[in-house]
């Protein structure tokens, strides 16, 4: 290693440590024990395992910031103008310690050669644990143990100077990561090469596109050799053949027994790179262990979360109406549906809260009064497993009779990818005329969704579409845990393809040659 | 502190490349370039030889000369602490992404603005020169003063910044404060005209007096003392024991300026 000596390493590190104590909390499958998969062919690199972080009760405390003066008059007024000022209301000059416990007793080692992910919804700590191991932060309390260099990659382009050049950049943001110059200059051919801008380099990169700036800066930090690799959700740099280089060239750093730390709300991308995970939860960690096993742990978790929130919900909304609460028959429509019984057109909006929901529009001719999802035996609820049979029940109410309505209904992921969106007239279903309280049925034979939480939405129209009687938008959610007798697991559909496999050109194979499987590949 | 040096060490080329950047970018872009340092102190001494030769009848000799001694180094400081306040607030993006030793920001401004001084310093030799003035073997502690006021600045610049980062009403400050302390700094007008009372209180207080009084002593009074031994009566060259006194004190201003800034710059993270 040409690199300089570690910067930040701590004597209660010993050289060699033991095989790993697994974590605070004894989840305990080895983390990071040499995962097959990850070791190329070409990666014989025999790299001693060493202990490269510690954190040892480790707690961060963040004033939150209003409270404290951070000016002279702030200060000044604080201390003589309480009575006076003006800015604020008088309930907030009572000086109360408003804190924020980002991390609290987090015990974690990372050793060399691990793939590390921290996992957890927004502020359970992610940010602030990485913050910690680069130094950006210190502890509150406890100890934060950090041995070799550690390059982040927390915003790609960190240092860059617009008036100077690309190449008078690559060397300072090189020398910002801690490099000398002749250091740098034996990594400069690569790092232009990486990034594809030899003709650019020489350039301001005031005059490039922002594109160009993160490829870069993504070739800098991630060829200064760094014994510590750390990406907060980065790798959506460039284009698909760039991101497919830079996850070659993090799986080549990891090959040879650097330390990778990836936090990342994208856990299908955790799972396949790294070998280990831990769930942060409020600060505090949750689990720790192979990657697989914490990501399907922290999965069931939100899914549970989801569903409790969903049936929390559910209840409220079936309580509402009043002595029908609990029947089986749907309940009465809303108030200002009725009303447009009188008043034709337009949705009235005077009674009742639901109407002026967002996400709902329509005449009201037809008022959709609620979506019940059926299991196989007929049994409402929210939460179902891939290849469930599943009924959607659109209940409705009209107020007079339509002829051949339409119904319809969307389903989106949760993050708002829109799936499909079936309706009667497309599948020349023919629903006469309705009037009065009634149901529509939609039945899903298999469903073919993976686990995840996903919304749905639902309409009523006219017959040829020109009319909305009833459009509610992604108002209605249900969960689908992923399925246990399924190995799939990867992106959002189960679509039982099958696999076959060809002839054999070669002749010569031998017949049981073990290929090995590509990197980043579980 | 060990952990800190070495650190420091590691990274010494960031702090070259710090003071290149700086000195690059208020360079490039600009026609006159480097001129630019040079044009700024010399402006000012056309204007300031104006008022007080043509206007105010002042009776030094070579008064362009008087002036332009105590200006460049006056220049050092005003833009080193300036800039040095700044420096950390001013690049808390860096801050909060990437660890590096932080003292090298602000120590890069005062080098960067050193460079521009050393820079600046033939100029001066020139206008001597072409003023028909000499240079006494005195000029051999010059080296010793530069040292000197590097340590003071450094110093100055580590509280200022560190202080900004917590009250930023510091740099609004010290936007005022700075010519307040040009003011009480005798850089147009001299040392020895100051009530010997109050100038006992300035040059404690102030060690910029100390240093610009040295620079004039051995760039200036000594130069002219060939020319016209009778205009400056002292003679001799700068006060060995005074230089010393401000050297220590420099030392000391150092020594606390980055304890100071030590102890905060760990929470520098997340005040930004």
């Amino acid at each position: 290693m040409t690199s300089p000596a570690p910067a930040h390493s701590i004597p209660d590190l010993p050289a060699d440590a033991p095989a790993p104590s697994a974590a605070a909390n004894g989840h305990a499958p080895g983390p990071g024990a040499p995962t097959p998969g990850l070791r190329g062919p070409g990666a014989p690199v025999a790299v001693p395992r060493v202990k490269v972080i510690k954190f040892s009760h480790v707690s961060k405390r963040f004033a939150l910031h209003q409270q404290r003066p951070s000016s002279f008059q702030e200060m000044l007024t604080g201390l003589f103008g309480k009575g006076r000022r003006l800015t604020q209301p008088p309930a907030e000059l009572v000086p109360v310690a408003r804190e924020f416990w980002a991390l609290r007793d987090v015990n974690m080692s990372v050793y060399t050669g691990e793939a590390l992910g921290i996992i957890g919804e927004n502020g359970s700590g992610k940010s602030t644990t990485l913050k910690l191991i680069s130094r950006i932060l210190y502890p509150t309390a406890g100890s934060v143990s950090v041995r070799g260099k550690v390059s982040a990659l927390l915003e790609l382009g960190t240092g860059f100077h617009p008036d100077l050049t690309g190449r008078e950049n690559v060397y300072l943001n090189g020398s910002l990561l801690g490099l000398n110059r002749r250091q740098m200059d034996a990594r400069y051919g690569g790092i232009v090469r990486f990034a594809e801008l030899e003709r650019f380099i020489d350039t301001p990169i005031k005059h490039w596109s922002s594109g160009m700036v993160m490829r870069l800066g993504f070739a800098v930090a991630i060829n200064v050799d760094p014994d510590i690799l750390i990406t907060d959700e980065v790798l959506a740099v460039g284009d698909e053949a760039f991101q497919r280089k830079c996850l070659e060239q993090i799986a080549q750093i990891r090959r040879l027994g650097k330390t990778i730390i990836f936090v990342s709300h994208a856990l299908e991308a955790v799972r396949g790179l790294c070998s280990r995970v831990i769930w942060l939860d409020q600060g505090r960690v949750r689990a720790d262990g192979a990657a697989s096993a914490v990501i399907d742990q922290y999965l069931d978790y939100a899914n549970e979360r989801h569903r409790t929130r969903l049936l929390a919900e559910y209840a409220t909304r079936h309580a509402t109406p009043g002595p029908l609460a609990d029947g089986s028959s749907p309940p009465p429509a809303d108030a200002e549906l009725d009303a447009t019984d009188d008043d034709e057109g337009e949705v009235t909006e005077e009674p009742g809260p639901p109407a002026a929901q967002a996400g709902r529009w329509g005449n009201g001719q037809v008022a959709i009064t609620d979506v019940t999802f059926l299991d196989a035996q007929g049994a409402p609820g929210n939460v179902f497993t891939t290849g469930d049979r599943v009924t959607i029940r659109i209940s409705y109410h009209a107020p007079q009779r339509i002829d051949h309505p339409v119904f319809g209904l969307a389903i989106y992921t949760e993050s708002g990818v829109h799936l499909n969106g079936p309706n009667t007239r497309f599948a020349e279903y023919d629903v006469p005329f309705i009037a009065g309280d009634g149901h529509i049925d939609y039945l899903i034979p298999a469903l073919p969704l993976l686990g995840g939480v996903y919304d749905l939405t639902v309409a009523t129209t006219n017959h040829d579409l020109t009319e909305t009687f009833d459009h509610q938008h992604r108002r209605y959610h249900f969960v689908v845990q992923p399925n246990p007798q399924l190995a799939e697991r990867w992106g959002i559909l189960y679509i039982q393809g099958e696999w076959q496999v060809g002839a054999c050109d070669v002749e010569d194979a031998p017949a049981d040659a073990p290929a090995d499987p590509p990197a980043g590949a579980d | 502190m060990l952990a800190r040096t070495r650190d420091i060490v590691t990274y010494r080329d960031l702090l070259r490349n710090l003071v290149v950047r700086d000195l690059k970018v208020r360079y490039r872009g600009s026609f006159v370039g480097f001129l630019w340092s040079l044009l700024n102190p010399l402006l000012l001494m056309g204007v300031y030889w104006f008022v007080f030769t043509q206007l105010l009848k002042q009776g030094k000799p070579q008064f362009h000369i008087f002036v332009f001694v105590a200006l460049l180094p006056w220049n050092w400081c005003a833009s080193s602490v300036l800039g040095g306040i700044t420096s950390i607030v001013g690049n808390g993006h860096l801050i909060k992404k990437v660890y590096f030793p932080r003292e090298l920001l602000p120590l890069s401004i005062v080098i960067a603005n050193g460079v521009n001084f050393l820079l600046a310093l033939p100029v001066l030799f020139l206008l001597i020169f072409l003023a028909g003035m000499h240079f006494s073997t005195y000029i051999l502690w010059l080296p010793l003063l530069i040292l000197t006021q590097a340590l003071f600045l450094a110093g100055i610049s580590f509280f200022l910044a560190a202080l900004n980062v917590f009250f930023r009403d510091t740099q609004a400050i010290m936007e005022v404060g700075i010519q307040a302390w040009f003011f009480l700094t005798p850089i147009i007008y001299d040392a020895q005209d100051v009530l010997p009372k109050l100038a006992y209180w300035m040059y404690w207080l102030n060690p910029m007096a100390s240093i610009i009084s040295n620079y004039r002593i051995i760039l200036y009074n000594n130069g002219l003392s060939f020319l016209d031994s009778r205009l400056v009566p002292a003679g001799g060259g700068p006060d060995p024991a005074f230089m010393l006194r401000t050297l220590l004190t420099s030392a000391l201003v150092l020594v606390l300026g980055y304890l100071f800034f030590r102890s905060l710059s760990r929470r520098f993270g997340e005040e930004l």
